[in-house]
């Protein structure tokens, strides 16, 4: 039994409640958050690919024990407790989650003197969530840990004390109260259908006809879930009220908030593709939506004064490149899309962070009354510019990379049009990017621009700098991750 | 026995619609709150429903009982382990969700909805 793989888990669990019990206690608190959130990304690397049964409900050791009515039927098969399974692109993922949650630990503990233990909760608990959302091969636990992540996120927008804070939590909240039970009636569908919310099972009983697979009830579940994966991952319908969440929390904690979302998709979209890939239309029903959030995402970021608004349309709108992948549905194009997704995680990180210095130093974020800042700080300004490029698909970067095998993928499945559409959103991304990044940094400053802080904290600067090397590590040697997605998305379809 | 099975279905849709009007088309927060509490009842009546036995026993394995004997006659405990977690959740959510709304009740003077977020900026 490989008892890292809870670990994975209950360690940051146990960090969040010490330390909200040590709140008042800054350099305890910074001591623990700091070794807790360096041991994140250790764990996941040297944590050896495996199955966890909790419980030790291994199905296979408890069939000589069964009651001999259930010995060969469907039931016999099922597994019986939660499952996690830790594969390589787990490791991948929670390794990169751990990264960048060090890196806006340490920005956040940098540019506050008083450390609160509840933001620091919410962010620990919130990692917790979305690890074991990864690792969980059951969609009712994922549905749980997914309402724990919504829950943290709404209260780091809490904690982040901005302005109107309290009536975007609100209305994610409302939002996610429908989002969530949909999800879970549809969970509820699949379980009336089948008997069983084991990943696995489900795809047993499907293939191997013990259900009907075309069951009304279960692509009515289907629906259901894809409903509650709109949610999760920000998309349209949703893609306003999750950019405006981005926009209304601290940097640091937009940075975390975009990863939590990322790999929320990334689990329901992972375990939907396993159980329903199937069904007529699924493919078309996710292309779709990608195309609805690539448009309307990036259109709105163009219009957008208000640059943290702005990024956080560009990072929903990133989302549909994900979803794209997956609705290409080839086993290259879905490797492209879980790129893309580590590609988004890391680059969205590193804008939130970066751009955040803007409002740090001047307490505005309306880019018409901002300008000369790169005079303030011109290796920060340039490493945001980078941040850009690799945002919009400039090579070298992990952008580029990731986009170049969604174009290809798309060409090659036959979809020539999404190939261009592809490439027509990057060049807006990369349009709308560097005229903001013109306004804010280039263009001279105003006279009435006044400074709240002098200079920005050598962690900031350090976090933002860590990003900007992974997202060129990657753009160079894509295979490091490559290799293990494109296995992966091989044996997903 | 199957007739309460299907009432019980039937009332949950009916919590889950009247909650999802609720929750979209009313103003007041208060109101809205409880349609989504309405949603997350017939969600966790739905789940129970699926959980029914007609003539079933409750699944607790009791002395005296056999493996086979528990096994044909008691009801799926799975939907209900299920609801236990729901709940847990719901409760949550509503408690965070009221929180919010003696928030924006003391900023705002109202409850209105859409007059709180028409201030939103």
């Amino acid at each position: 039994m490989n008892y890292l793989i809870p670990l994975m888990v209950v360690i940051p669990i146990l960090a969040a409640l010490i330390v909200n019990i040590f709140g008042g206690k800054d350099k305890t608190v910074k001591a623990i958050s700091i070794v807790v959130a360096i041991a994140i990304p250790i764990i996941a690397i040297i944590a050896a690919v495996g199955i966890q049964y909790f419980g030790g409900h291994d199905p296979a050791l408890l069939a000589n024990s069964l009651p001999s009515n259930l010995v060969g039927t469907l039931v016999a098969s099922y597994n019986t407790g939660i499952v996690y399974v830790f594969e390589n692109i787990e490791r991948i993922f929670i390794f990169l989650m751990g990264i960048v949650a060090f890196l806006a630990v340490l920005t956040y503990f940098s540019e506050k003197k008083e450390v609160s233990g509840p933001y620091l909760y919410l962010i620990f608990m919130g990692i917790a969530s979305v690890t074991a959302l990864m690792l969980s091969n059951d969609i009712f636990n994922m549905y749980v840990f997914f309402e724990i992540t919504a829950l943290t996120q709404v209260g780091i927008i809490i904690a982040s004390s901005t302005e109107d804070n309290y009536e975007i939590a609100l209305k994610y909240l409302i939002l996610g109260a429908i989002g969530g039970p949909m999800l879970l009636l549809g969970i509820g569908f699949i379980l009336g259908t089948i008997g069983s919310v084991n990943i696995n099972d489900i795809i047993f009983a499907i293939s191997n006809n013990y259900v009907n697979p075309y069951a009304p009830s279960l692509v009515i579940g289907f629906a259901l879930i894809l409903f509650g994966w709109l949610y999760s991952a920000g998309l349209p319908p949703f893609h306003t009220i999750k950019s405006a969440v981005y926009s209304k929390a601290r940097p640091n904690g937009s940075a975390i908030l975009q990863g939590f979302s990322v790999l929320c998709m990334l689990a329901f979209g992972i375990a939907m593709y396993k159980i329903f890939a199937y069904i007529p239309y699924f493919n078309t029903a996710i292309i779709v939506f990608a195309i609805l959030a690539m448009a309307l995402s990036i259109a709105m970021s163009a219009m957008e004064v208000d640059f943290r608004r702005m990024i956080a349309f560009l990072a929903v709108g990133e989302l549909g490149f994900i979803a794209l992948g997956f609705g290409i549905g080839t086993q290259y194009s879905i490797a492209a899309a879980l790129f893309q997704a580590a590609n988004e995680i890391v680059i969205t990180a590193l804008l939130f962070i970066g751009f955040g210095t803007v409002y740090y130093l001047t307490k505005t974020s309306d880019t018409r009354k901002l300008g000369g800042l790169i005079a303030v700080d011109s290796k920060m300004a340039i490493m945001v510019l980078l941040g850009g490029f690799a945002l919009a698909g400039v090579p070298p970067f992990n952008g580029f990379q990731s986009k170049l095998m969604l174009v290809q993928a798309a060409l090659d499945a036959g979809y020539t049009e999404l190939a261009v559409l592809a490439i027509i959103v990057s060049v807006v991304i990369f349009f709308t990017f560097v005229k903001a990044f013109h306004t804010v940094y280039l263009q001279p400053k105003p006279k009435d621009l006044k400074f709240a802080h002098d200079k920005i904290p050598k962690a900031t600067v350090f976090s933002v700098a860590v990003l900007l090397i992974i997202c060129l590590a990657l753009g160079i040697f894509p295979n490091i991750v490559t290799d293990v997605f494109i296995p992966f998305a091989g044996g997903l379809i | 026995m199957m007739d309460i099975q299907l009432a019980s279905l039937f009332a949950s849709g009916a919590f889950i619609i009247i909650g999802l009007f609720a929750a979209i088309f009313i103003d007041n927060l208060i109101k809205k709150i409880i349609g989504i509490a309405f949603i997350e009842e017939g969600v966790n009546l739905f789940l129970i429903c699926l959980g029914f036995k007609a003539g079933g026993v409750v699944p607790i394995f009791l002395p005296g009982m056999t493996a086979d004997w528990f096994a044909a006659n008691a009801a799926y405990p799975l939907p209900q382990a299920l609801v236990l977690t729901s709940i847990v959740i719901g409760a949550s959510t509503l408690a965070v969700m009221l929180a919010l709304a003696m928030v924006l009740y003391r900023k705002h003077g109202t409850l209105s909805v859409s007059e709180m977020m028409g201030d939103e900026k």
